[in-house]
């Protein structure tokens, strides 16, 4: 396997330009927490974003930074945490900007801050062929042309290498709370549509836990609406949300990603045993002891509308409805037309099941 | 060439003759959308349902008629004016609130829905639809996802991208696709993301699955007036920087507020020199507390005047002054440039000294009433077009302003869009490289350029991994001289 390590965006369209000459396969790679997504396969070298770390700019008035997409997650928090702001990202200390952008991650917290896409405003990449492209603007607002950036969320490195984004920040919020209590995913179901301004609302097997977020008074007044519905509920001042994030699982059984309308969650994940799923918004992690477990999970995921591929382990993205292939084929045409980005996972050659 | 009878033809017979129109004074309503554009149509097709849609785009495909899409024509960027002998696609009938569904906060229309129909009907049900442009009176659903467009309500809560889970797209080759889905994003480029936004040249929008939200339990409006538009749009920043993202955060200067106090009523300080009208939202703790900061903002910028909403009628009431300011400014005089652009917030100070220096070099009267939390400016060139060489010095003016917002940092639209008031300007804020992917973008949707040719990106902007180009190859060859009058060439 051959390493690239460009440190420039000059050197990574030089990798891609020699890459898409020779036919050499490239994958890119980040933190690695995420790499099995879509399950990569055929490699001939990685391009490491490492060296990709820097700040670009950063105007907190304006609640805008610019970054290169190798930054990691825990620098970037700490730059923004001494003016009071975050990225709500949400992901692993070592899990990199451009990964979790290209990952299509969002935080636990999305009820509260949105999918972590809608933060992107501006973005650098460097095409399969080579050629460095930018869209978008250092504005939190804007309609002038195609969001090209919008096509970098979720592609798996399958379109081409980040450089280089503008991410819209938010204020770290004066107070927050972890609320703990015994329970399953219909009282999380319950809480999440009662309290609304609500951060997160997670099940596990056995216990449901809240966060809250927001002014001093409004954390007060949102814990009560809680404890009314979840009277044995224990409340904590914890960093990070949820206590045991799902990617600090042990083990490596393998980990689906469902996704599904949120009223549906509950049908698709109740019979499963080791979960956590996100109320409220249709996201649920769960464990696949085996590719039977797996194949279950996805049927009934299918039934509900939903989806549910792999993030950890073997299995793929699944039988997802691929929507518009012909349009997928030729994108992935236009931007890497000999096909060296990440070998194996292209989502253009997904069989389509409509 | 395009075979116009025969298409008309089969489209009767596909939608009904009442859903055709292609008398010439019938034509003339959709020759033009809000903006100074005016450009003409072969046909105009007023379909029903998504089938008749997809009739419509094979039609004009066999006969060689481009598509251009249309909601309400409230656009003031010329993207819903036809050029050439295309067929319009309007979605006027397609008017269905078609399920809310609260249990997962989404909610399925037609395009055709306006926006304060969707926002009155969730409303009675203790839900909103956050994007609240100052047309929503008008303005339809599928032209703000066409837009991606903002509106007061859109600083806290996001533009209207954040606020669409999936479209229902009819695509240039007449077949149906769902893009996005009513759970969380799944795997895979975001193509939802790309289609809000297109301004009808991906597609045609025929259903669209928007995320609802619950009505705040608490709300507080707040009304500063300021003796110099220098304070006022300093507090702007200052209260962002404080740590509170109002829900929003609107500017109105002198000259509009006069105007709206003559039209409206509404209270306004007249003689402040610009005033801010600034929303917080939450539970009620929450709004106490996002109220104090806001205050302290405002009197640490030297506010000269202080008005917070006691009751829902008193709230109304501020409202009504911004709402009514495009009705206002008709008296200031008989036409009006709306512009659109957007810089950080930031340089709002440098920007508006700017603009007024602009107007006041052309001898022109400019109002500003805009989206100051989001840095989207909207200066307002009041003028009589029947006047000899006024028109030239709008536009000139105009383009200054564009040079003025690129220059500070910014972008050319904040959400108007580009259409085609503004695409040769396309070229100041990207490189060739740029435009080319972007051009590959859309060909990737639509490979024969019929989908609203000549629209958002120049003429020259291709893809070179297809043979055809991107803009423009629908319609005849890319001369900038049959574009109509005011789309800045
Ligand atoms: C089971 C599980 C669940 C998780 N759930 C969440 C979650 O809900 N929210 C969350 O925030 N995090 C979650 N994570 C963590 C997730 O791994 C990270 O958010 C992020 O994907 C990791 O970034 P990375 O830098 O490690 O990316 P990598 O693992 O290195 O790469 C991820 C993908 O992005 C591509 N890529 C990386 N960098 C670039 C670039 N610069 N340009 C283009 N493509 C690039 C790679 O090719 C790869 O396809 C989860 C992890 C696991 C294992
Ligand atoms: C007084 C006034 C105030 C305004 N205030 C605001 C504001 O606050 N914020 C804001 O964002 N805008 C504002 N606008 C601009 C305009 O109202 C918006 O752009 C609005 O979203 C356009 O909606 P429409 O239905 O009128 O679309 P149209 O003007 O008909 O079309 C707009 C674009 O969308 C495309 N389109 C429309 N429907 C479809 C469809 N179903 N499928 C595919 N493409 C389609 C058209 O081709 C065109 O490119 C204002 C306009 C006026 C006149």
């Amino acid at each position: 396997m051959d390493l690239i390590h460009p440190r420039t965006a000059a050197d990574v369209a030089d990798a891609l330009r020699e890459a898409s000459t020779s036919g050499r396969r490239v994958l890119v790679v980040g933190g690695r927490r995420h790499i099995d997504k879509g399950n990569p396969s055929g490699v001939d070298a990685e391009l490491w974003t490492t060296q990709l770390d820097g700040v670009v700019a950063y105007e907190p008035a304006e609640m805008l930074t610019v970054v290169q997409a190798g930054m990691r997650c825990d620098a970037l928090g700490a730059m923004l945490a001494e003016h009071g702001q975050e990225w709500p990202a949400d992901a692993p200390p070592e899990a990199t900007v451009g990964g979790v952008i290209a990952s299509g991650s969002s935080s636990a917290r999305r009820m509260r801050v949105g999918p972590l896409r809608d933060t992107v405003v501006e973005m650098e990449f460097v095409t399969g062929d080579g050629r460095l492209v930018r869209s978008g603007a250092r504005t939190v607002k804007n309609v002038t042309g195609y969001d090209l950036h919008r096509l970098a969320a979720g592609s798996l490195g399958t379109l081409g290498v980040i450089t280089q984004v503008a991410l819209k920040v938010r204020p770290l919020p004066e107070r927050r709370l972890t609320l703990t209590a015994p329970g399953d995913l219909p009282l999380a179901t319950a809480i999440a549509s009662e309290v609304t301004l609500a951060a997160g609302v997670v099940a596990t097997t056995d216990a449901v836990e809240v966060r809250l977020e927001g002014w001093a008074g409004e954390v007060d007044e949102l814990a009560a609406a809680v404890t009314r519905l979840a009277p044995a509920s224990t409340p904590e001042d914890l960093p990070s949300f949820p206590r045991a994030p799902w990617w600090t699982w042990p083990g490596d059984a393998t980990i689906a990603e469902v996704a599904v309308a949120p009223s549906r969650l509950v049908g698709v994940v109740s019979a499963t045993t080791t979960y956590a799923a996100l109320a409220g918004v249709g996201l649920a992690w769960v464990v696949a002891a085996n590719e039977d477990e797996l194949g279950e999970l996805r049927r009934r995921a299918e039934r509900a509308g939903g989806i549910a591929p792999v993030v950890r382990g073997p299995g793929g993205l699944g039988s997802a409805d691929v929507r518009g292939a012909d349009v997928l084929r030729r994108l992935k045409r236009s931007f890497d037309p000999a096909h060296v980005l990440a070998p194996g996972r292209s989502l253009a050659d997904l069989p389509q099941t409509r | 060439m395009a075979d116009v009878d025969a298409a008309r033809r089969e489209l009767e017979a596909a939608l009904g003759p009442d859903a055709v129109i292609a008398d010439p004074l019938g034509r003339r309503l959709y020759a033009r959308d809000a903006s100074m554009v005016e450009g003409g149509c072969a046909l105009v097709a007023l379909p029903t349902t998504a089938e008749q849609v997809q009739a419509c785009v094979r039609a004009a495909a066999t006969y060689g008629l481009p598509v251009v899409p249309r909601g309400s024509g409230t656009g003031l960027a010329g993207g819903a004016t036809p050029i050439g002998d295309s067929l319009v696609v309007a979605t006027a009938r397609m008017t269905r609130i078609v399920e809310v569904r609260p249990e997962d906060r989404l909610a399925w229309v037609e395009p055709g829905v306006p926006n304060l129909d969707l926002a009155n009907h969730l409303r009675t049900r203790g839900w909103t639809f956050a994007p609240d442009p100052s047309s929503q009176q008008t303005s339809s659903i599928g032209g703000n996802v066409n837009t991606n467009a903002g509106g007061p309500h859109c600083l806290a809560y996001g533009v209207t991208s954040a606020h669409v889970l999936a479209v229902d797209m009819v695509m240039a080759d007449g077949s149906l696709e769902r893009f996005g889905a009513e759970g969380p994003e799944a795997p895979g480029y975001d193509l939802r993301g790309v289609i809000v936004g297109s301004e009808g040249t991906l597609g045609v929008v025929t259903r669209v699955c928007v995320r609802i939200l619950p009505v705040p339990p608490a709300v507080r409006t707040m009304l500063f007036g300021f003796d110099s538009v220098d304070a006022c749009a300093a507090t702007v920043s200052a209260i962002i920087a404080g740590g509170v993202v109002p829900a929003a955060l609107e500017m109105m200067d002198r000259g509009i507020v006069r105007a709206v106090e003559n039209f409206a009523h509404a209270g306004y300080p007249v003689d402040a020199a610009a005033v801010l009208l600034v929303e917080v939202d939450g539970t009620e703790a929450g709004v106490t507390e996002q109220t104090r900061r806001v205050e302290e903002a405002a009197a640490d910028h030297g506010v000269s005047s202080v008005r917070i909403a006691a009751d829902e009628t008193e709230r109304a009431g501020l409202w009504k002054g911004r709402k009514s300011a495009f009705g206002a400014i008709a008296q200031i005089a008989p036409h009006y440039h709306l512009h659109d652009c957007v810089v950080p917030r930031t340089k709002l100070v440098e920007v508006m000294r700017g603009v007024y220096a602009i107007a006041e070099h052309h001898g022109l009267i400019v109002t500003n009433v805009f989206h100051a939390g989001d840095g989207n400016l909207h200066p307002l060139f009041s003028f009589d077009r029947s006047v000899p060489g006024t028109l030239e010095r709008v536009l000139r003016a105009s383009d200054e302003v564009v040079r003025l917002c690129v220059d500070a940092g910014g972008a050319l639209s904040g959400e108007h869009g580009i259409g085609l008031e503004k695409r040769d300007f396309m070229p100041l804020v990207f490189t060739d490289e740029d435009l080319e992917a972007q051009a590959c973008l859309r060909s990737s949707f639509d490979p024969d350029g019929r989908m609203n040719p000549r629209k958002v990106l120049p003429d020259g902007a291709r893809c070179g991994e297809f043979a055809v180009a991107a803009a423009g190859s629908g319609v005849a060859a890319a001369d900038a001289a049959d574009l109509p009058e005011g789309s800045w060439i």
